[in-house]
């Protein structure tokens, strides 16, 4: 027998090559960053000698203690708000007869488009407490002194995060309510149960795991927020860890102490992560029972309107309101003058676009590190997400976990993170384009992941063997069968990864140099000297291109491709 | 004082836009030829700006860009303790970027030379500047670039005139509770300079007192103005006259207040980084500086004129009518961090 | 030579064997099943043989190379051979033209070639008339023929198919079984064929190799298969049957001393299948000297094409289901007499 000699052939299958360079990537991406951030939480500036000062420092005063548990605080209130806000937009607009679903979920969308710092910018705009127009209402309709709202209130503040952090409760608990079938709420009702009764003893409680998911999911994004903390909290007189980090980055800059603090956010996320884990573990849920069974609508009666009157008072308040105020500052000389036409001008466009320095240039770096590290995050997330979902080879669940960490890592930790193991020597990042970009796409790789993970799952196996059988090799296959397959999906990942890139902040602020500064950080430098009405019309120009994004994305993905849950 | 009608408006404008170009289309002096030559070999110059408002620094980018043909200025307009954040970062991280920085906190420079991170470089124009601005470091490491005035600013609609605090003191008055909006020491470096002159001056006890009246404090000296053109707030504290002068000029109804005890006066400096990226643009944009082209362009914008031949902004008092109140360069190098850290303790932010 | 050799072929996956010791050879053009419940081991081997999967021991050859061999296996694609899936696995974004002509431009014929043998391919599988037509326009039944097609026009050494008509509806499963065995007539493939339905696997192999428990139990041709079961577990899932626990004395089968067959079996306890068609229900005694015994209908099923009857012969608690023609009816409670056929009496371990 002339026995070929495949072992060898084997071991060049270039899947072994792109394993090990996948492996590097990840670390590159996740590993490293978080490593050198728990490492130098331990050292001694200038000297790196081991000490355990950078923990007194960080938590050796009053004002830094309060500013950890306001950060708490806020991510309760916060997650709270938005399950409230949520919960009902996503009943009634899953499971009933409610008019107006479309008006609703475009309001959703908007509010998830809508980068929350210029939500906050909007709110200071309607609810200031003396200037606010909500204010200036409430006054000549009622002839109260004091004023109805005030947005510089702790209480403000949160309901201003919870406006624009809500639709991921929404799209979380809309899409464990879509799977959910009639039989289990007419099993209810045939034994008496009310349409409420039903709702609250068995439609909700099936769904609770997506409520947990996403009250948590809106506590880790709240603890984690720089932008609206620092526009409204600031002079609120509310410290919280994210603004307080920046503190630690003040001349002289203390990195090591900025880790230490930064290290309960790391502690306070796998701890929540665990008990999700642990409460999950108990019941059977929906998410498991996939399909199965028709879905009808609830029949609501009047009470339909009152349901749609709520959608419509949260679009109100999270999107009309603070996008009417914002464009009307946009347009306006003064905008304390409100409308009128010698207050209207262009003039806050024509600036930002044709003689301001770095505008044009923070427009340009944000549309291409977005679409870098959307392409970047998507390539990485499909070779990892194949490798995994095939199960090509040993450990390659290591890869999943390394792909989706980043989701449980404060932005602003992964960004502290990135700062002290590349910003210095050797590699001196800081201020490079690259280290934005690699940031971003760390940052966002949980979601490309989970995208393509969910697209590779919708291929079957079998129509690579049915390539590879014929003769392809398995780049081939993935290059010709595979890859036209998940075409659309991955542009839908990409343009999701990319819209969110464009809008981030927290992690950004600490990254950016003087030629890499992007819309939403200059947007937050453009605020600091509370000039809004130039702030709100760059605000306008990048909701402009997001929106120019999210049609492209609808045209070739299809309506749903922002607000599906994968 | 007195509100600029449009007609005057109109007249200022075209003024100054003749004059800028004027200037713009003046020869240059042997001097920057010299340094024109080197510079266009370098292209371009990072300048972090802490010191003008973003429109005044746009402008005076744009002003240099249109001098200095083949050199362009990178703007990175921010407040100045931000600013020199970004410096100490780039420090941290030994990365070259800036060229030229420009801070309201004077003692930033104190710092920077005794670290040895400056550039030794006098500009020959700043031989024109005024007297007191004429050298700003013995050792040539850093040279005036910038006179702000920080004063007090009322809405006339809120607060009448007859009403409005006259000194630093009243505002301490409880009747300016929940009224009274000021800047952030820990992003503005006039804020600071500002909070360190009213400690020198009035104790301790000052900020605190302040504290209670409950102000809104924002994040740079120029917030406040924002607030009062809104109605916010009534009367803004130590807000730069150029800020104010510009949203007067827009219509708003606010008014200056010249404390009785005199202004704040920020006579900040700009200096070339040591290991300044662009060296030969770095000492080319400081020539510029101090040249009558940046004052004639930032002048516009109501800020105050460095030099004797070019007049000082429409509206403003001219300087030798007012007290002039500073902390020295090393006073304020230790003094504002201090002040800093105990305005945090008070405010909580 | 053997076209497919397998030798001692094994997968385990830890402590879990599921195929243990496979051994089985192909003739060329021969078509073999593997039939076996699930979870006997059948798709592994299948899989093992395409090469998807590695072996723990054993070895797959094909005239006489070595294909897979543990830590050494050529790629399914290196092997030449092609499979048709459960899924079907047509590619949805290339039409069935495209489809079917995928393994012939991996092999680099001339694009007349490809065009020829496709267009040929499609005739003999009567779609010519949707080579253009996407899979998601076409029927379950013609996308089994798109993949048949593209299987069979690369002319592979062996074809392999995996529960191929599992997904489609009783009707259009027995015409492709048909259609299945059609063109392994027309081109003579030789084929392994997994299944878990025995009408399938009957109707269109040479042999069938039923499988339990990761072991091959029996290779033989159908009617082999189904008259002399070998082992318990075949004459149980090929077909129904009556287990009886008879003696071997002197040659002879008996059962509570009634002579059944004969055997060469030595003397001493005997496991016996006797297949329902072996009986015939009569009334009266029969006239041959067959083995016969008196018997009454304890229970019985009408199913259309056959009656289905429980009969216990006279003084025993035996109970033996035995088929009969659909005009064979009898009252439960009838005494009949019962003849069986000695031929379709077979010894199983």
């Amino acid at each position: 027998m002339n026995a070929l000699r495949p072992s060898r052939l084997r071991l060049l299958e270039p899947v072994a090559v792109l394993w090990i360079a996948l492996i590097v990537a990840l670390l590159v991406l996740v590993a490293v960053p978080l490593g050198k951030m728990v490492v130098i939480s331990f050292e001694t500036q200038e000297t790196g000698e081991f000490t355990i000062a950078n923990y007194l420092t960080a938590y050796g005063r009053q004002r830094y203690l309060d500013a950890l548990r306001n950060s708490l605080l806020l991510g309760l209130y916060s997650a709270a708000i938005s399950t409230v806000l949520a919960v009902p937009m996503a009943w009634a607009v899953s499971r009933t007869d409610m008019p107006g679903k479309t008006f609703t979920w475009v309001m959703v969308l908007a509010a998830f488009i809508m980068p929350p710092y210029l939500g906050a910018i909007g709110w200071i705009l309607l609810a200031g407490p003396n200037a606010g127009w909500i204010n200036q209402v409430w006054r000549w309709a009622s002839g109260a002194e004091a004023p109805l709202v005030n947005v510089y209130t702790f209480t403000g503040l949160a309901f201003v995060i919870a406006l624009h952090s809500f639709p991921l409760v929404f799209i979380f608990v809309k899409s464990a309510l879509d799977l959910i079938s009639s039989e289990m709420e007419d099993a209810a009702n045939i034994l008496g149960g009310g349409t409420w009764v039903t709702m609250r003893k068995v439609t909700l409680p099936l769904v609770w795991p997506s409520i947990l998911g996403g009250f948590i999911l809106i506590f880790l994004e709240t603890i984690a927020l720089f932008g609206t903390p620092a526009i409204i909290g600031i002079p609120a007189r509310i410290n919280v860890v994210t603004t307080q980090l920046w503190q630690f980055f003040e001349d002289p800059v203390r990195v090591e102490v900025a880790a230490a603090y930064a290290i309960p956010l790391l502690l306070i996320t796998v701890a929540l992560i665990a008990v999700q884990k642990l409460m999950l573990n108990r019941k059977g849920f929906v998410s498991q029972t996939g399909k199965g069974g028709e879905r009808r609508q609830v029949k609501l009666g009047p009470w339909r309107w009152v349901l749609f009157a709520w959608c419509l008072m949260v679009g109100m308040l999270s999107v009309v309101k603070p996008l009417g105020v914002l464009l009307q500052a946009s347009f306006s000389r003064a905008w304390g003058r409100g409308l009128s036409w010698d207050n209207l001008t262009f003039r806050n466009y024509h600036l930002l676009l044709f003689d301001h320095d770095m505008a044009p240039q923070a427009v340009w770096n944000t549309m291409w590190f977005s679409a870098a590290s959307a392409s970047l995050a998507i390539v990485l997330a499909l070779l990892v997400a194949y490798i995994v979902v095939r199960r090509l080879m040993r450990f390659a669940d290591a890869l999943g976990f390394l792909a989706m960490a980043p989701f449980v890592i404060p932005g602003i930790v992964m960004a502290i993170g990135f700062y002290a193991a590349y910003a210095g020597p050797p590699l001196s990042l800081y201020g490079s384009a690259l280290l934005i970009i690699l940031a971003f796409t760390a940052r966002f790789l949980p979601i490309a992941y989970a995208n393509s993970q969910a697209a590779i799952r919708a291929v079957h196996p079998e129509m690579e063997e049915a390539a590879r059988i014929l003769g392809s090799g398995r780049l081939r296959a993935i290059r010709s069968i595979t890859a036209p397959l998940l075409k659309t999906s991955l542009l839908g990942g990409w343009l999701i990864v990319f819209i969110v890139a464009s809008r981030e902040l927290s992690a950004a602020i600490f990254l950016v140099g003087p030629r890499t500064r992007t819309m939403s950080v200059l947007l937050y430098d453009l605020s600091e000297q509370g000039n809004f009405e130039v702030v709100s019309a760059f605000g306008g120009i990048l909701l402009v291109i997001t929106l120019v994004i999210v049609g492209i994305g609808m045209k070739l993905v299809g309506r749903d491709f922002m607000l599906r849950r994968e | 004082m007195f509100l600029i009608d449009r007609r005057q408006m109109l007249a200022l404008a075209a003024w100054s836009a003749a004059a800028s170009k004027a200037w713009a289309q003046a020869p240059l002096t042997p001097a920057e030829q010299a340094l024109h030559e080197a510079a266009k070999r370098e292209g371009e110059i990072t300048w972090y700006s802490g010191q003008y408002s973003a429109e005044a620094s746009e402008a005076a980018g744009r002003a240099f860009n249109a001098r200095y043909p083949g050199v362009r200025c990178n703007v990175v307009r921010s407040t100045s303790q931000v600013a020199f954040q970004r410096l100490s970062q780039d420090q941290r991280a030994g990365v070259a970027q800036c060229d030229v920085f420009s801070s309201t906190n004077g003692g930033h420079y104190i710092q920077l030379k005794r670290q040895n991170r400056l550039m030794q470089f006098r500009p020959a124009s700043a031989d024109g500047v005024l007297p007191i601005l004429r050298q700003a470091d013995p050792d040539n490491y850093f040279q005036s670039s910038f006179l702000g005035i920080y004063l007090m600013a009322h809405n006339t609609r809120m607060v009448p005139e007859a009403e409005a605090p006259k000194s630093w003191t009243d505002i301490l008055d409880p009747k300016w509770k929940d009224k009274l909006a000021v800047g952030h020491p820990g992003f503005s470096g006039a804020i600071g300079l500002w909070a360190l002159q009213m400690r020198t001056m009035y104790g301790p006890d000052y900020l605190r007192r302040f504290e209670r009246n409950k102000p809104q404090i924002g994040r740079s000296s120029i917030d406040p103005v924002t607030m009062m053109e809104a109605g916010e707030r009534a009367v803004g504290v130590a807000v730069p006259s150029a800020s104010t002068l510009f949203s007067m000029s827009r219509g708003n109804p606010l008014k200056l207040i010249y404390p009785t005890e005199g202004v704040i006066a920020a006579l900040s400096p700009s200096a070339i980084i040591r290991n300044a990226p662009h060296p030969n643009a770095a000492k080319l944009f400081m020539e510029f500086t101090c040249g009558p082209a940046l004052s004639t362009a930032v002048r516009e914008l109501f800020n105050e004129s460095l030099r004797p031949d070019v007049p000082p902004p429409e509206g403003s008092r001219p300087l030798d009518q007012v007290t002039m109140l500073a902390p020295s360069l090393e006073d304020a190098e230790k003094g504002v961090p201090e002040v800093r850290e105990q305005w945090r303790e008070i405010f909580g932010v | 030579m053997p076209r497919l050799t397998l030798s001692g072929l094994t997968k385990a996956y830890g402590k879990l064997t599921v195929v243990d010791g496979v051994n089985l050879t192909l003739e060329e053009g021969e078509f073999v099943s593997l039939l076996g419940p699930s979870g006997c081991g059948k798709t592994t081997t299948l899989r093992m043989i395409a090469g998807f999967v590695d072996p723990t021991g054993g070895t797959i050859s094909v005239d006489g190379n070595v294909l897979s061999a543990p830590g050494a296996v050529v790629p399914p694609e290196r092997r030449g051979m092609s499979m048709i899936f459960q899924s079907y696995a047509i590619w949805p974004n290339m039409t069935v033209e495209e489809n079917v002509a995928f393994g012939l431009k991996l092999r680099k014929l001339p694009r007349e070639e490809i065009r020829r043998r496709t267009a040929e391919m499609l005739e003999v599988v009567k779609l010519n008339h949707l080579a253009h037509r996407y899979p998601a326009e076409l029927s379950g039944g013609q996308q089994q023929r798109v993949a048949l097609a593209r299987a069979i026009v690369v002319k592979p050494a062996v074809l392999l198919l995996d529960e191929p008509l599992s997904n489609l509806d009783a009707n259009l499963r027995e015409e492709m079984r048909f259609e299945i065995r059609r063109l392994h007539d027309e081109f003579r493939i030789t084929t392994v064929y997994v299944t878990h339905d025995q009408a399938e696997a009957m109707a269109t192999s040479d042999r069938i190799a039923v499988m339990n428990g990761g072991r091959i139990e029996q290779v033989d041709a159908p009617h082999l298969l189904y008259t002399r079961p070998r082992t318990r577990f075949v004459a149980g899932f090929v077909g129904r049957t009556n287990l009886l626990e008879a003696r071997a004395e002197g040659g002879m089968l008996r059962i509570d001393g009634l002579a059944l067959a004969p055997t060469t079996q030595a003397d001493g306890p005997a496991l016996v299948s006797l297949r329902p068609q072996a009986m015939t229900i009569l009334d009266a005694p029969p006239t041959g000297d067959g083995p016969a015994l008196e018997a009454m209908i304890v229970e019985r099923t009408y199913l259309g094409e056959a009656w289905d009857y429980v009969v216990t012969p006279t003084g025993s608690a035996l109970r033996l289901r035995a088929s009969a023609p659909p005009l064979a009816a009898y009252e439960v409670g009838k005494a009949v007499w019962v003849e069986i056929d000695p031929r379709q009496v077979a010894v199983v371990q």
